[in-house]
């Protein structure tokens, strides 16, 4: 190695923060133009009066006066709610159970439950129209089992992210060993201590639920954003201000999950 | 890690008291995930009057327009895929590189959101700021430059590519980010050490490492992007045709029989390339174990 | 780069500082490194040790100080150009090369020829008595083990100083004592210069030829092990180095009394009032008395050669003694002793 470059290198070293910084600034500047112009413009847009002069609420309250609008919103948080509940129902025993066991079964959980990331949801919604007994397909609650299936690799590396931090084994251990029943350990020991997972998979079900599209449409129920996507129809405006009203309410929602879940890591990995 | 690990499971293996806890979760996803997935299978190979034939995936191969939305969904997959893995693994690097503390946690919680933003919301936001009216249209043409001045349209192909990359960037750096946080500065430090250039490190060591997690992100946003419905369905009404939206048009209404069994073969079609993508995924996630830290 | 042509380095920090912001992490050190000798410094963390050797190896640039390598100015030569080995505290080989492909990064980089090549890392793999393993990856190998292939590592390209950064303290107790015997039975093989970094006084004290103790940015004393050991500077290097009571008692102008015997004070001269006496535990004498002792023995611990009694004083004082275990063996809990000290002067500190 020759003497210019020993200087080349060693200036390298005083550069890097040059580099450094215009790194960050030029990853700013992508960041803003390609994530945070368009929620910005979206935003303004939304609160254009029809034909482009001035602002105003008015595709706001536009939303208010349609008839679809409380019942399809209603729909989706009664099945957003039920998806929740029932996937942590579901999940939370289970990933309980392989996390303590050691389960050989854990792959295959595991395996099932990034499925369905991979297989399409079109497919899988074109399989329940054949797959599921009529008394199912008859009633709208038959997409809160299907929720739940999309919310599944979400929820299980939320869960098993919780577990993993806790020790898990060592909780279990002394709370049977000073008597407690595994109902009651479950309840009063696990629960408490993976709440911030709890809060996160709950959320996070409930997120996706909320803005669900391709099973519901397909399907043929009318949910909120299937309302969304026809009464879009009749007023573009109207629907892209229910656009930045659901995006921003989602920022708003996982923003509170991110929290929670912090919170409540922080405090296990404390106390315990 | 490993050693403790492996130490419980053997401890526990004689205490675990089999499957039966985890039946519900098994009965769950068997009936309402496999079962589906067997019933249109099943579907697609029935012919009009029930009985077993081939016939319904003669068209995906024979007739253009079924084909070639195969060729349009697989092509907007690897574009969208392709761009969103590069700008995300970008954003994965700096955010891991240079930020820190509670605004890494913002900046998480953000890219989890617009991961998951893939929806009916986010075709209309587009519409409202990339359509031919829209305020970052005019923004752009501001600044010099009218995005409509040559073919494009927030309703076209390109469009759904620029809306696509918009969740799929954002879930590469979800996915992303734990592999370059895995990247230890003793490496870099060792090679440093070592006599090594940069370039010799990223080609040797950095590049190695990587490589196997980044394809496996890839793979993950190609399956993402290959089987979206709801932001084309309502960005574009269903004029570009992609599968998911043929497939919907097919279904859609009051459909004919040979017509639901047509959009079944086109449904396991579309199973078939996600398999494939899935095989890829497990053997980039196979090839990054390999070399895990215990 | 041949072998031939590398003699033992001299290492030579002069003035070396280093700050962080506001924060001084390094203060003026001056430290003469002579070829074929190991020197480790040894402090608390966040003493400036670390910085020491990260700009020895040019990862981190000093404020100001100069560095010399056989008297040649090193300040602006790159870490890559440095030709110094250097062992990590952990996790520093590459995962994805193997034990062999690890040693011979740093031929590769130096574009030495295959069959060269191939040589060294035979020597290498020999050296750490790790032929086996040459094959395998670094996560199928034990903690020690990866460190001996860094070892290996960090010689394949004879440096002209080595440098170890901790390398083991991320061991099992069992596994650091045998890597450390092989550290220094390497290094003295090599006659290679080395510094060694640690904050275990008694890796340090064990193999290295001269021991700097560090405090707040600072060299307190930099001397051979029994010369810390018996006569430390300052208080800090002595409670650092060994074991030490903190006998509470008085000092009036240049003397305390300790159990009854006025004893000179080595540091601070003409301080007056409450102090801590610093007592080694081999320097106590515990006799066992008739009478009412001025001690009561807590417990007797058998160690072999030595053993360890614990006593308490009249006024509540814990003391740890180390006698020959063939003059302790009549020591039983609860009964009464006599404490003595068997020194001419002390260390004390302020209370």
């Amino acid at each position: 190695m020759g003497a210019e470059e020993h200087c080349k290198m060693a200036s390298n070293l005083r550069n890097s923060s040059l580099q450094k910084w215009s790194i960050i600034i030029f990853a700013s500047l992508l960041g803003f133009t390609l994530f945070i112009l368009p929620v910005i413009a979206s935003s303004i847009y939304s609160f254009q009066k029809p034909g482009g002069k001035g602002y105003s609420f008015i595709s706001y309250t536009w939303l208010l006066h349609q008839a679809g609008f409380f019942p399809s919103v209603g729909t989706s948080l009664k099945l957003a709610v039920l998806a929740g509940i029932l996937n942590i129902s579901l999940m939370v025993p289970t990933m309980v159970y392989l996390n303590f066991t050691g389960q050989k079964l854990k792959p295959l959980v595991d395996f099932i439950c990034i499925l369905p990331l991979v297989i399409p949801v079109v497919s899988l919604a074109i399989g329940a129209q054949n797959a599921m007994p009529s008394f199912l397909q008859n009633t709208q609650y038959e997409l809160v089992f299907f929720f739940v299936i999309i919310g599944l690799p979400f929820t299980y590396r939320t869960l098993d992210t919780a577990l993993q931090a806790i020790s898990l084994k060592t909780l279990v251990e002394a709370s049977r060993s000073l008597g407690a029943s595994w109902i009651r350990t479950i309840i009063r020991v696990i629960v408490p201590a993976i709440r911030g997972g709890i809060t996160g998979a709950l959320f996070l079900t409930f997120a996706l639920s909320i803005g669900e599209y391709t099973i519901t449409s397909l399907l043929h129920w009318e949910t909120f954003p299937t309302w969304t996507v026809v009464a879009s129809q009749q007023n573009i405006l109207g629907a892209i201000a229910l656009s930045v009203f659901s995006f921003v309410s989602a920022i708003a929602l996982l923003a509170t999950v991110a929290l929670f879940s912090k919170k409540g890591a922080r405090q296990v990995g404390v106390d315990q | 890690m490993g050693a403790v690990e492996a130490q419980s499971r053997v401890r526990s293996s004689s205490r675990s008291s089999g499957v039966l806890p985890l039946l519900p979760f098994f009965a769950f996803t068997g009936f309402f995930l496999l079962w589906p997935v067997v019933a249109v299978t099943l579907k697609s190979l029935k012919g009009k009057n029930n009985e077993w034939t081939l016939d319904n995936f003669r068209p995906i191969i024979h007739s253009g327009p079924y084909f070639h939305s195969f060729i349009v969904s697989i092509k907007l997959a690897i574009i969208t895929a392709s761009i969103g893995s590069v700008v995300g693994a970008f954003f994965a690097f700096v955010i891991v590189t240079y930020v820190g503390g509670r605004l890494k946690n913002v900046l998480d919680s953000i890219s989890a959101v617009f991961a998951n933003s893939g929806g009916v919301p986010l075709a209309f936001m587009f519409i409202a700021a990339f359509g031919s009216n829209g305020l970052a249209t005019k923004f752009i043409r501001f600044l010099g430059y009218d995005i409509y001045a040559g073919h494009f349209t927030i309703f076209s192909f390109t469009g759904v590519v620029l809306v696509y990359t918009f969740f799929q960037a954002p879930l590469m750096i979800l996915v992303f980010q734990p592999a370059i946080s895995g990247m230890r500065k003793e490496w870099r430090e060792a090679s440093t050490n070592l006599g090594a250039s940069a370039l010799t490190y990223w080609r040797r060591v950095g590049i190695p490492i990587l490589l196997p997690p980044f394809i496996g992100a890839f793979f993950l946003l190609f399956a993402g992007g290959f089987s979206a419905y709801a932001t084309a369905r309502a960005l574009t009404s269903g004029t570009v045709s992609i599968v998911p939206i043929v497939i919907g048009a097919l279904v859609d209404g009051n459909t004919q029989a040979s017509q639901a069994n047509l959009g079944a073969s086109l449904a396991v079609g579309m199973i078939v390339v996600a398999l494939v993508i899935m095989i890829g995924y497990v053997w980039a996630q196979k090839s990054t174990a390999k070399w895990r830290q215990t | 780069m041949n072998k031939k042509d590398r003699v033992s380095s001299t290492l030579e920090l002069r003035g070396v500082s280093r700050n962080f912001g506001p924060v001084t992490a390094l203060d003026g050190l001056d430290l003469v490194v002579a070829p074929g000798e190991l020197v480790a410094l040894l402090g608390p963390s966040g003493c400036g040790k670390t910085t020491a050797l990260r700009i020895v190896a040019g990862l981190e640039v000093a404020t100001s100080g100069e560095l010399f390598v056989n008297g040649e100015r090193y300040n602006e030569v790159a870490a890559n150009a440095r030709d110094m080995g250097m062992v990590f505290q952990s996790y520093s080989l590459f995962p994805n090369l193997n034990v062999s492909e690890n040693i011979e990064y740093g031929l590769r980089a130096r574009k030495i020829g295959s069959a060269q090549r191939a040589k060294r890392v035979a020597e290498m793999l020999e050296l750490v008595a790790l032929e086996s393993k040459a094959k395998s990856f670094p996560h199928q190998l034990s903690g020690g083990q990866q460190q001996r292939v860094a070892l290996a590592r960090a010689l394949a390209i004879e440096p002209r100083v080595l440098l170890l950064d901790e390398p083991l303290s991320a061991l099992d107790a069992q596994v650091r004592s045998q890597i450390r015997d092989e550290i220094r039975r390497i290094q003295l093989e090599l006659g290679i210069t080395t510094l060694f970094v640690t904050h275990d006084q008694e890796e340090a004290l064990t193999i290295s030829d001269r021991v700097g103790v560090m405090s707040n940015g600072r060299l307190e004393q930099i001397d051979i092990p029994d010369v810390l050991y018996n006569n430390p500077v300052s208080t800090f290097v002595a409670n650092f180095v060994g074991t030490m009571n903190h006998i509470p008692t008085i000092a009036s102008g240049d003397t305390v009394d300790i159990f009854g015997k006025k004893i000179r004070v080595k540091n601070s001269k003409g301080v007056n009032g409450s102090v801590s006496a610093l007592v080694r535990p081999e320097s106590i004498e515990v006799t066992r008395t008739s009478g009412s002792g001025n001690a009561k023995i807590i417990t007797r611990s058998f160690l072999g050669a030595s053993s360890q009694i614990i006593c308490q004083t009249a006024e509540g004082a814990v003391i740890q003694a180390l006698m020959p275990s063939h003059e302790s063996g009549d020591l039983h809990p609860g009964e009464d002793v006599t404490l003595n000290v068997t020194l001419n002067e002390v260390l004390v500190s302020h209370v």
